[in-house]
């Protein structure tokens, strides 16, 4: 059925919605019937060390988490480094560019670019400080108590 | 640090574009034209274009000190047969290179602290223990005008200050021969024993792979550097490298040209002690020297004895240095 570059064509053109100037991703790319294009993070560095690293990447929604992209847009680790400091890459321009021809990011990637200030906060992100904050002060009220507790015992 | 570390970085240095913004070549000139009079005096930067005439006429152009052997993969010595004609233009383009090779690096200010706020969101305190660091990874803009901005855990979000900045584009737009941190070399300790082993020149060199020329730290090494020169009168070690007008530069800016003067005359360098004279009076057209060099318009040995006169601390060198000059030259005519 896909045989031929011009119902490849055709299919393209359907996903990417109305893209004004048709840049098509590579013909070796499968496409796929009622897919679209996200922006995610896909893990980077093989499954079976216990060390996290994300791409930010643009890919098909229906293709798996780690397998082929049609573009890496940045990148986001996990971990902190010696500075305390967790790193986040992305390219600006290239985000639009997807943006613009319909792609959706994902909920972390539009919480991270939210922090950044490339986009709008997202609501979560706000709902999860005000939970920990919540908990610290809980994990505040309950430590006092157990001192008391021990002091009596 | 060995030296084959060293050399291999001078080498590399050399490959360095430099992010600072470009200069036009006559700043003075053209502050001028916006003053309005040619009389109203505007302090000579250093990348004017007669400040670099002079300070590249100073450094002089030893071929053999320029092209001397550096570490590098070894290939089997290739031999050519020239005439004398060839091989003249084999000298030539080898001058020319070695012109490109004393580029002389930018003296510029140092730069101003970054201290933005981007915004204070307090609703977002305490959502994580981390900073976040995000960097802009478009290809084509500037380094110096890439988003590099940080979310602290109290919510704020600001701009990344200098040195993370620095750290920040090495990690993500690696410059050959750079670190991340600085090596320890540039702590002060270390700094000495380096001098003490005469080796300002590889020092230099390294500090402008490491370090962007308006840094603090790029001016304070620079500093050391240059003042130790001046202490051990070590002038001849910059001689024919790109770090002499540099070192020219700070010394006319400190109003200490004594040392370097008698150096020169005690290597009948005459040219360039008048040009260094001429230069000191541009850069201070209001000291002693520079206006009776004016009023008697005075060139040559003349300008080195008004020199001598006014300026200098240790003036008695300067004129014993200056007699024996005249004594070999008129012993030399006759």
């Amino acid at each position: 059925m896909q045989k031929y570059p011009c119902s490849r064509v055709y299919n393209a053109l359907q996903e990417l919605g109305q893209c004004s100037v048709v840049h098509l991703p590579s013909f070796l790319l499968k496409t796929y019937h009622g897919g679209h294009i996200v922006i995610r993070l896909a893990m980077a560095g093989h499954k079976q060390s216990n060390r996290p690293f994300y791409r930010i990447v643009a890919a098909y929604n229906k293709r798996a988490r780690d397998s082929k992209y049609i573009e890496q847009l940045g990148s986001y680790d996990p971990l902190p480094n010696i500075y305390n400091e967790k790193l986040v890459s992305f390219n600006s321009d290239r985000i639009k560019y997807w943006m613009g021809c319909g792609a959706h990011p994902t909920k972390p990637v539009a919480k991270l670019l939210g922090l950044a200030g490339f986009f709008p906060l997202h609501p979560m992100t706000v709902t999860e400080a005000e939970r920990r904050r919540a908990m610290a002060e809980q994990a505040e009220g309950a430590a006092p108590e157990e001192v008391v507790k021990q002091q009596e015992l | 640090l060995s030296l084959m570390a060293l050399r291999l970085r001078l080498k590399n240095s050399f490959c360095h574009s430099f992010d600072a913004p470009v200069l036009t070549s006559s700043i003075s000139e053209v502050i001028n034209l916006f003053l309005g009079s040619p009389d109203a005096h505007v302090k000579p930067q250093f990348l004017d274009s007669e400040v670099q005439d002079i300070l590249t006429r100073i450094t002089g152009l030893n071929l053999e000190k320029v092209f001397r052997p550096i570490k590098q993969e070894l290939k089997p010595p290739k031999y050519k047969l020239m005439t004398d004609a060839q091989l003249e233009e084999a000298t030539q383009s080898a001058r020319e290179q070695a012109q490109r090779l004393l580029k002389m690096p930018p003296v510029l200010p140092e730069r101003k602290p970054i201290n933005d706020v981007l915004s204070e969101d307090k609703i977002l305190e305490g959502m994580d223990t981390a900073k976040y660091v995000f960097t802009d990874i478009t290809f084509n803009i500037p380094h110096r005008e890439r988003f590099i901005v940080i979310r602290e855990p109290t919510g704020t979000l600001r701009k990344a200050s200098w040195e993370e900045r620095d750290r920040i584009l090495q990690v993500y737009f690696p410059k050959e021969g750079r670190r991340l941190t600085a090596p320890p070399v540039f702590k002060e300790e270390n700094l000495k024993v380096v001098f003490g082993q005469d080796r300002h020149e590889d020092m230099l060199d390294l500090c402008q792979v490491q370090f962007e020329p308006d840094s603090s730290e790029y001016i304070r090494v620079h500093a050391a550097t240059y003042e130790d020169l001046e202490k051990m009168g070590k002038y001849d070690l910059l001689r024919s490298t790109r770090h002499f007008g540099g070192l020219v530069w700070y010394l006319v800016n400190a109003r200490r040209v004594d040392g370097l003067m008698i150096d020169m005359l005690q290597k009948d360098l005459l040219q360039d002690a008048v040009s260094l004279v001429g230069l000191f009076n541009k850069v201070h057209p209001h000291s002693e020297t520079a206006q009776e060099a004016s009023s008697q318009q005075a060139y040559g040995l003349d300008l080195l004895k008004i020199y001598a006169k006014r300026e200098s601390q240790r003036a008695g060198y300067v004129e014993l240095a200056l007699q024996a000059y005249e004594q070999t030259s008129a012993e030399s005519t006759v």
